[in-house]
């Protein structure tokens, strides 16, 4: 089995890389697909506290290139999910503990076990980055609707598209608000779309759930009703190759907001 | 080298003769340097017949300078300490021991405030007869111990410290069963006995070194005052001492034992050599990963609560390897 390794990046920090790499994963995992996430963030982890799995980390990905001890050692099972397994970062070292050809040994080694290996970058395009890239045939990159991420997200692209590894670079759209859109406030999905020319993979609606399940540690792909996690849920079917629609977030949630809608078309059409 | 100035106004004499070992002085010292009267102040201790090395009188004395104290002079029949002392600059001053029983000690067995008097000398030299003075010149002290010291005065109320002095003096302390004296100290099992799970990481010690039980209370004893943070690392062939918080994402490694006067929220490694024997201790032990010798235990996902609100009602919790599991123990609160 050969799989596929995906790096999740972005430039910026804050816009969602670590979120999106936790939600993508479970929700691969939760399709029956074996998946490996590596946290790449060395001394800035954050992938073992959102899947809830600090607590289970012995060793981590310097241990594992310092030879301390064996790869499978150091992945660390989901408590739900056996299909998906965490290598963590260390926390108390920093990037120049790992090097560009270690991981891209470590990404080669895992996919032969693997469906999918999901590469969690950190922010910059220091080593860090170059780190995370090193193993990664394809590329998601993660933005927000704000002049800033996009920016960065565009820099990122270019750099990604001076790998010749990297065949694959796709986009997505994370904290979109259709009220801010629709005030013209935020800039639309197919502005940022217009901008970067790049295909999109995902438009992540803005959902306070997130909050709760960073801090719960519990992937918000878990949550049947959240509409960030169905959102999730449709990129992870799109990296499978599904064509899948787009969340058509304009839609009221609320009943009575659909009535209010109802009556509100009612009166265009009066 | 005896006291060339003897003035020790604005000080206090602590009376330690009769801790036992090393851990035991710090822990009794650090509590009382916590009153806020210490600040500022001159310390004499009294040390007795205890031997310290010269590293373990430094962290003594770092702990006193910690708490914005000084020291001015130790008391001490030992003589390792003393050689200790004149190598570190320590002043000594040398008391008759009997002077000392009958001047002291009988007042400071019954009550913390007792041991922590104000010494107020006017001018000439140290000698016997002038300790004699000293000790007979006691004043009680003007604070009112209730104000400030509601810890302290938790911990060693009058039933507790009898309690105290009828079980240090004992010669088999240290090989006493635990349960017993756990139980006899208000030291019970914690009764959630699933706030940590073993690991199953199979042999985690470094090639080459095995289990053992090494007596944790004669090793050196690293003492820090400071906050530990996420990706900070303490690393100690002895025990750590840690006055401060030690915060998620931090790790204190510990060939002997691990105390934090404070949130334990990391990882704590004691016995990180093959002792069993080690614990680890904290005010709240939150650790996210527990690990003695060879075991490691997680914290329970039900309690993943990675930052502990601060509060004054924290009962220190102690833990143990058991029957080849960590076993918590907590100190219950007399009030």
């Amino acid at each position: 089995m050969t799989g596929r390794v995906i790096v999740i990046t972005s430039g910026k920090g804050g816009v969602g890389k670590t979120t999106t790499s936790a939600n993508i994963g479970t929700a691969l995992a939760k399709s029956g697909y074996k998946v490996v996430l590596i946290d790449t963030d060395l001394g800035l982890r954050n992938l073992d506290l959102l899947l809830g799995l600090e607590n289970r980390i012995v060793y981590t990905i310097v241990d594992v290139i310092e030879e301390r001890c064996k790869l499978k050692q150091a992945l660390v099972k989901d408590k739900k999910n056996p299909n998906l397994s965490l290598l963590a970062a260390a926390q108390t070292r920093d990037k120049t503990a790992v090097n560009a050809e270690q991981l891209k040994e470590i990404c080669e080694t895992l996919k032969e076990e693997n469906d999918f290996v999901l590469v969690d970058c950190p922010a910059g395009i220091e080593q860090g980055f170059q780190n995370a890239v090193a193993g990664a045939s394809e590329a998601i990159v993660v933005t927000t609707p704000e002049m800033s991420a996009i920016r960065d997200a565009d820099r990122i692209i270019g750099l990604l598209a001076t790998k010749e590894e990297i065949t694959s670079t796709k986009l997505l759209l994370n904290r979109v608000r259709p009220s801010l859109i629709k005030s013209n406030e935020m800039m639309s999905v197919d502005d940022v779309v217009g901008i970067l020319e790049i295909p999109l993979v995902g438009i992540i609606p803005e959902d306070t759930g997130i909050i709760t399940s960073t801090n719960k540690g519990e992937p918000i792909v878990n949550d049947e009703n959240a509409l960030a996690g169905k959102a999730y849920r449709n990129v992870a079917q799109r990296i499978l190759g599904e064509e899948v629609p787009f969340l058509d977030l304009d839609e009221p949630k609320g009943f009575m907001a659909k009535i209010k809608n109802a009556i509100a078309k009612l009166k265009v059409k009066v | 080298m005896l006291m060339e100035k003897n003035q020790v106004e604005n000080g206090f004499i602590i009376n330690l003769s009769n801790v036992k070992n090393t851990t035991q002085l710090v822990f009794e010292l650090s509590s009382i340097m916590e009153h806020p009267d210490v600040k500022g102040k001159n310390v004499c201790l009294k040390l007795g017949s205890l031997d310290l090395k010269q590293s373990q009188l430094l962290s003594i004395k770092a702990l006193i300078e910690s708490m914005s104290a000084t020291l001015a002079f130790i008391d001490t029949i030992s003589e390792q300490t003393e050689a200790s002392a004149s190598s570190l600059g320590i002043m000594i001053s040398k008391v008759d021991e009997n002077a000392i029983t009958e001047g002291i000690t009988p007042e400071a067995h019954e009550e913390i405030k007792d041991e922590m008097v104000e010494v107020k000398t006017e001018t000439g030299e140290i000698n016997n007869k002038q300790a004699v003075e000293i000790m007979a010149d006691i004043k009680l002290p003007d604070f009112s111990p209730i104000e400030t010291t509601e810890g302290i005065e938790d911990i060693y109320d009058e039933t507790s410290t009898q309690e105290l002095s009828e079980i240090i003096p004992s010669d088999n302390f240290e090989s006493a069963d635990f349960t017993s004296l756990a139980e006899h100290e208000g030291l019970i099992p914690k009764e959630d006995s699933s706030k940590y799970i073993l690991l199953d990481t199979g042999n985690v010690l470094p090639e080459g070194i095995e289990e053992n039980s090494e007596d944790t209370s004669s090793m050196p004893t690293l003492y820090l005052s400071q906050t530990l943070r996420s990706g900070q690392t303490v690393s100690y062939e002895g025990n750590i001492l840690i006055i401060g918080d030690a915060h998620p994402g931090s790790e204190i490694v510990a060939g002997g034992d691990i105390t934090v006067w404070g949130i334990l929220g990391g990882i704590a490694h004691a016995g990180c050599n093959g002792n069993i024997t080690s614990k680890v201790r904290a005010l709240k032990l939150n650790a996210i990963q527990l690990r003695i010798a060879g075991l490691y235990a997680r914290r329970n996902d039900t309690l993943n609560v990675p930052y502990v609100q601060k509060s004054n009602e924290f009962s220190p919790e102690e833990a143990q390897i058991e029957d080849g599991k960590i076993v918590i123990y907590k100190k219950l609160r007399r009030d």
